[in-house]
């Protein structure tokens, strides 16, 4: 059935993002975990678990994933942020290396 | 005449050319090629008939070797006229042809000659061909009286040493060569016409200035016509070609000479070999190749072919990442800013950075800077701050935790009145302070350092550039704190700190790892000398940019003993000549940066350079090194298999060929810095198939974000 290749990610809360794994792999640090020779659980069930990153900021950053992508394509559009957000999202940013 | 003809007249090494060319300091980057160029506007002839426009500057450069031996026999050349009639017109003839190729202005009439193409190969064979200037010196020499009999003479030189016959072989390739010659001008074409309007421009202004240059340049020659005399005696081949270039840049530079002599000895060693193997190789494939590697190239042949379809599609853009996203949004919104709790120092240190770049910093942002128990507090702009607010947010601030504070212009709210009662409150307030940078801290005096460093016994890296009041004194103030700790001192432009006097304090700092003395117009020979016997063991980085006193014997102290030198700025030293390349290449074996600046080194001294040390490099600026030409490209290109960052502004004899070579086989570099380089073309910019290297300085790339 899944004839795409996804990724699940684990926010803080519990909440599940199904994504692509194309555009997980956006984050270098997703990317390292899925490709690494190194055996991670996460590479094995396709989950990858943040708990320190809240729901919220995990959807954005999802969004920031397919927007990357359509970028790249050449469609260059604008990615719109809270302020709000900005702050976590910057941390969270930092330490998915995207 | 027979006087003239009976002397042993040593052979015209190739190299000389090129040292000659080099002994023309251009003022502007251009000026240096457009001296030859404007003694390419009359049209060629084949009777010795002048056309004796701006005669007398034309052969400046080129009269400096010619008037070695002419001006020493001091005689008219008149004779020699009649001598090679036959041989000059056939070399006129193939000289017309080479003026013919370069297309440059003024050379409407250069098509009538047409009798061989091989003027190119004429001129190469002459000269190892290393420059269009050097060619084209010999084209003029047909036009002009003066330079015609320089240039007869000359030719009768080699001759007369049995060179003669590559004239007579390269004759009969005429034919065949024009044809290639005229494909390969086509092909540099569009790289010589994006040169010829800027010859143009300064041609005109060439004309006077190199006029008086040449008197000064055939006195200097007749004084010196002996010595070179004997250095010709003692050496054939590439030693000579060594040293006369070495001599002949020497000429202008008033260095002593007997220390040329000294120097050669002191080169043998992986560098004079690689000089060596570099002449040779051009020479070899100028003499093989005829004119194929013709006109502007220096007689190198870069094979390159720019990759169609291949390589990055220039405009297509990388998205920009989620935290560049998220800092502008934050940036702009900097009021709305409550808490910088939990964000880790290098968020912080970005966001300061791009809030002091767009000058939204202000004191409620410091106040949250300095919240909590800061570890990190890096400002790399504080004009905005007033003492007022300095005092009020740094009297409340917990600085127990503080390891580094940078505090970069913060010349208007520091000074030491208010130090006590801030920063240093007490005589412990900065324990774990280990990094601490004050640049123009301009009312900063000893006194107030004094203050400080008595309650940061900790420090390792101290930044005191441009705190202009600083004496000697600040110096001392160090060491007797600090003299087991210190590791890095930076001092750029201390104007008042005199090198000399703070030398015995400096000799203290016992494990000084690096040192900038940038700027500092006191620092001599000697000072480095003195400090590099004291400290040059443990030496890893030192910043010796703009200390304009410096000469190559500096550079020989620290190449004997820095072993561990990993990083060296000699950017702005106009007085540093290949030598010291020669001392680097035998001595930091572990040079990882390198920085240079308007420095006058020959492209055959990078070269062999890079080929010895290029492996290990990382960094390297050859920011307005003029000469920077094929034979870095190629020793680049086959060496620097770690080479993350370059710097090529301002080279603009590197053609795109060349670029696309360097960008292509050097696979770690991400950073090509281009500024200035207005020759370099698409063909290269679409062409190259590096993806990953990012070029700054021409029309694809945003500026200021790299800086």
């Amino acid at each position: 059935m899944k004839k795409v290749d996804t990724v699940k990610l684990i926010s803080a809360e519990g909440m599940e993002f199904v994504i692509d794994k194309e555009a997980a792999m956006v984050s270098q640090t997703i990317r390292n975990m899925l490709t690494s020779p190194g055996g991670f659980a996460e590479a094995e069930h396709g989950e990858v678990t943040f708990p320190e990153i809240s729901a919220v900021i995990l959807e954005k950053i999802c969004q920031y994933f397919y927007w990357s992508l359509q970028y790249s394509r050449g469609k260059e559009t604008e990615f719109h942020i809270e302020p709000e957000l900005t702050l976590e999202l910057m941390m969270a940013a930092n330490y998915l290396h995207t | 005449m027979p006087v003239l003809r009976s002397r042993e007249i040593p052979p015209v090494p190739p190299n000389p050319r090129k040292a000659r060319y080099n002994v023309d300091p251009p003022s502007t980057p251009t000026q240096g090629r457009e001296q030859p160029a404007t003694r390419l506007s009359s049209p060629p002839s084949l009777t010795p008939s002048p056309k004796t426009d701006g005669s007398v500057y034309g052969s400046a450069p080129f009269s400096l070797r010619r008037s070695l031996r002419l001006y020493s026999k001091g005689s008219s050349n008149a004779d020699d006229q009649f001598g090679l009639p036959a041989v000059e017109k056939s070399i006129g003839s193939r000289n017309g042809d080479v003026s013919k190729k370069r297309k440059l202005s003024g050379d409407v009439d250069d098509g009538d000659v047409n009798g061989g193409g091989g003027g190119n190969e004429v001129v190469e064979s002459y000269m190892k061909g290393k420059s269009i200037a050097e060619s084209e010196y010999i084209e003029k020499s047909e036009r002009k009286d003066e330079i015609e009999n320089v240039n007869r003479k000359r030719r009768f030189s080699r001759e007369e040493k049995g060179k003669g016959k590559l004239v007579v072989e390269t004759d009969l390739e005429s034919e065949d060569e024009s044809l290639v010659d005229v494909s390969f001008s086509d092909v540099e074409l569009p790289a010589e016409e994006v040169k010829s309007p800027d010859e143009k421009l300064s041609k005109r202004s060439n004309r006077r200035t190199s006029g008086g240059r040449m008197e000064r340049f055939r006195d200097a020659a007749r004084r010196n016509a002996s010595r070179f005399a004997y250095f010709n005696t003692r050496e054939e081949e590439e030693e000579n070609n060594n040293n006369l270039s070495v001599e002949a840049e020497r000429e202008i530079p008033s260095v002593e000479e007997h220390i040329e002599e000294k120097v050669v000895e002191d080169w043998p060693g992986p560098f004079s070999t690689a000089m060596k193997i570099i002449r040779d190789r051009t020479a070899n494939l100028n003499v093989r190749q005829g004119s194929s590697s013709s006109d502007q190239v220096p007689s190198v042949q870069i094979k390159w072919v720019p990759q169609k379809g291949k390589g990055k599609d220039g405009s297509k853009r990388l998205p920009p990442s989620l935290l560049d996203l998220s800092l502008r949004v934050l940036v702009d919104n900097a009021d709305a800013i409550a808490s910088l709790d939990h964000v880790p120092d290098a968020m912080r240190h970005k966001l300061c950075q791009m809030l002091c770049d767009s000058r939204q910093m202000n004191s409620n942002l410091l106040d949250l800077l300095l919240s909590g128990s800061p570890t990190e507090i890096r400002l790399r702009e504080c004009s905005w701050l007033t003492e007022d607010q300095f005092s009020e947010c740094f009297v409340k601030c917990d600085t127990s935790n503080l390891t580094v504070l940078q505090l970069d212009y913060c010349g208007q709210c520091l000074a030491d009145y208010n130090i006590p009662s801030t920063l240093a409150r007490s005589l412990n307030s900065l324990p774990a302070l280990t990094t601490l940078s004050l640049t123009g801290a301009y009312r900063l005096s000893d006194a107030g350092l004094s203050v400080l460093v008595s309650s940061a016994p900790a420090l390792r890296s101290v930044n005191l550039s441009q705190c202009s009041f600083l004496t000697h004194g600040a110096i001392e103030i160090l060491a007797s704190s600090l003299a087991s700790v210190l590791l890095e001192l930076f001092i750029n432009d201390c104007q008042s700190i005199d090198a000399m006097l703070m030398l015995p304090s400096l000799k203290k700092l016992e494990r000084l790892k690096v040192l900038s003395v940038a700027g500092l117009e006191s620092v001599t020979d000697k000072f480095i000398k003195e400090i590099i016997t004291a400290r040059g063991d443990g030496m890893k980085e030192l910043i010796l940019s703009g200390c304009g006193k410096l000469t190559d014997s500096s550079l020989k102290i620290i190449a004997e003993t820095c072993s561990s030198l990993r990083s060296l700025d000699i950017g702005n030293v106009p007085k540093l000549t290949d030598n010291s390349l020669g001392y680097l290449a035998s001595g930091c074996r572990s040079l990882e940066l390198l920085k240079l600046c308007r420095n006058t080194f020959s492209d055959d001294a990078i070269g062999a350079f890079l080929e010895i040390s290029g492996e290990v490099l990382k960094e390297l600026a050859l920011n307005n090194v003029g000469k920077v030409g094929h034979n870095t490209a190629l020793s680049l290109a086959r060496r620097s298999r770690n080479l993350v960052s370059l710097d090529l502004s301002w080279c603009r004899n590197l053609t795109d060929e060349a670029m696309g070579l360097i960008v292509d086989s050097c696979l770690s570099l991400r950073v090509l810095k281009l500024f200035g380089c207005t020759q370099i073309t698409d063909v290269f910019l679409y062409g190259h198939s590096n993806a990953k290297v990012e070029i700054i300085g021409l029309k694809l790339s945003p500026l200021l974000e790299h800086i």
